[in-house]
């Protein structure tokens, strides 16, 4: 057995855990010199609270909508429901509030003593809005699954190796891109400020499906065999879309581009399935993907439609969309990608060829279906689409 | 299967026929806590027979599913989309050879007869929408719509053709 390690015998660590000193000082100096009108609230706080004094301002409803109760619709009491409440359910065109007043609170009087939340920035409604983004959230509560019960783990079969490590690949790619479709969101959430709460609810419901869908590829990748290989071109596409320089342009590479395709892998996935347990697995996240989709057409068109100029807001989106349509390609030609698909198409490593011939197809189908998803939010794609319309396999043999 | 789906077993049903689908809405109306568990289903999808007419041409059923339920069927001599969000059209043959599957799986159909499986490159169902936000309903609620098929195992289906 080896000897207990005893405290004073411990080393330093080499750096303070976590934090850098001048970021704590900064932080000091902020709260104890430069805002000045948190203190002077505290002070009035206290001088109250040991005067034993009262201020029951809260109970005059001068400025507020007090006395409209919202009233539930049959599924219960959706946003929707409380929209129609006069008041709560104006959702300003430009946001002016920075901070975390709700919408529809008794908040103007304070507002000069309130602080400014500097990383609020996508302060235009229609850089963000979607028709169907309170539907889709109710949806996504709605329908939201566990990778760790809903998934009929224990009839997981061995497959033959070929086709266990085509699967296993298949869910290192989906386990690698999964989870840029949380960290976008989250980036953006941050700065979108609280008026536009229905948005931010809906992409928080995005994030958890991301999380789940990394979980349950990990999960199935490990029980199945392991995790194989990363890549680069799966990275450069993410950070595309991480970099995006605004929320419009990362959604559309994000929502409409890239889980566009990634819903096609997933349909794919459930119709190359050599298990019920990766059926199963490849439907309910087809189901979120599809959800996310969505948003991504109804924000463009929505996007496209309110644009005080709109010609130049379309040619802004048609130059992000010939980089970005590359550098997504970049993941969606990688051979950790299309090979094991192939492979699990054509139900064995053997049968590859016969596979890419599948995959021809089915590229084919989903540049279809990308370039209607784009023409339907009023952003015709059909002439300037850089990725070829057919799956340039052997063109140069 | 719950004491009330229990109740809903019939004599057989023949298929093609608005009593077939409407046999699924009731068993699915009858197992509220599945549904509740998979979530709202809030679509119109229409499944096309495209010859299942009475003349060997098309014959279609339209069901509303609103919330956790399907709250009509209807019949229509005509592939023509209406108010459906979308279709899945296939061929009579077809749509035997799935609910045989089904009912031989116990209410689960094998890998190569799931709704995606058949329908995913376009051959043998093929999934028809007016715009692709309303094709996506089809993959938004794909769960549901594989278990109300699958519901088909719970009685006998009979075939004309």
């Amino acid at each position: 057995m080896n000897e207990p390690v005893r405290i004073e015998e411990l080393k330093p660590l080499a750096e303070p855990y976590l934090l850098k000193e001048e970021q704590l000082a900064h932080y000091e100096k902020a709260y104890r010199s430069d805002y000045q009108a948190w203190a002077q609230v505290l002070g009035e706080n206290v001088e109250r609270i040991r005067r034993g004094s009262y201020s029951l301002h809260w109970l005059n409803t001068d400025g507020g909508h007090w006395g409209k109760r919202a009233k539930p619709s049959s599924r219960g009491l959706t946003y929707t429901d409380i929209n129609r409440v006069r008041g709560y359910g104006d959702i300003p065109a430009q946001a002016d509030w920075m901070n975390f007043a709700p919408r529809g609170s008794i908040r103007e009087p304070y507002r000069d003593r309130m602080p400014i939340v500097d990383d609020y920035i996508v302060t235009a409604r229609d850089e963000l809005w979607a028709d169907n983004v309170i539907t889709l959230y109710e949806e996504a509560k709605a329908r939201q699954w566990n990778a760790t019960k809903d998934i009929p783990w224990d009839e997981l079969e061995a497959l033959p190796e070929d086709l266990e490590k085509a699967t296993c690949q298949l869910c290192t790619f989906l386990t690698e891109v999964e989870f840029v479709a949380g960290d976008f969101p989250a980036k953006w959430l941050y700065r979108t400020p609280q008026d536009f709460l229905e948005v931010k609810s809906f992409l928080a419901t995005q994030l958890m499906d991301e999380a789940r869908h990394q979980e349950v590829f990990r999960k199935r990748a490990i029980a199945g065999g392991g995790l194989l290989h990363a890549s680069p071109g799966f990275e450069w596409a993410l950070k595309a879309i991480l970099d995006a320089p605004s929320h419009t342009m990362g959604t559309f590479l994000l929502n409409l581009l890239g889980e566009g395709l990634v819903l096609s892998v997933f349909r794919a996935g459930e119709m190359i399935a050599k298990t019920q347990v990766d059926k199963e697995i490849f439907r309910r996240c087809l189901q979120d993907e599809a959800r996310h989709v969505s948003y991504g057409v109804l924000e463009l068109k929505n996007y496209l439609a309110t644009h005080p100029d709109r010609e130049r807001g379309v040619e802004e989106m048609h130059r992000f969309a010939d980089v970005g349509e590359q550098v997504i390609l970049t993941a969606f030609t990688e051979s950790a990608l299309v090979e094991p698909v192939a492979v699990l198409l054509g139900g064995g490593l053997k049968q590859i060829d016969k596979g890419m011939e599948g995959l021809g197809h089915m590229w084919r189908v989903f540049i279809e279906e990308y370039l209607q998803r784009c023409k339907a939010a009023g952003f015709d794609r059909t002439e300037r689409c850089t990725i070829p319309l057919d799956l340039p396999w052997g063109v140069a043999a | 299967m719950s004491a009330a789906a229990d109740t809903l077993q019939t004599a057989a049903v023949a298929f093609p026929s608005r009593a077939w689908f409407q046999q699924l809405a009731d068993l699915m109306n009858a197992n509220r806590t599945r549904q509740e568990q998979l979530g709202y289903v809030d679509c119109i999808a229409q499944f096309t027979v495209l010859d299942g007419g009475a003349d060997g041409g098309p014959v279609a059923y339209r069901v509303t599913f609103e919330e956790f339920s399907a709250i009509a069927v209807a019949e229509f001599a005509t592939r023509e989309l209406g108010d459906a969000d979308f279709a899945l059209e296939g061929s009579a043959a077809t749509w035997r050879e799935m609910i045989e599957n089904i009912a031989a799986n116990n209410g689960r159909p094998d890998l190569e007869h799931s709704l995606n499986r058949l329908s995913h490159m376009g051959t043998p169902f093929k999934l028809v929408a007016e715009d692709p936000v309303r094709a996506d309903a089809y993959f938004r609620f794909n769960q549901s719509l594989q278990e109300f098929v699958d519901a088909s195992a719970q009685f006998t289906t009979l075939f004309d053709h």
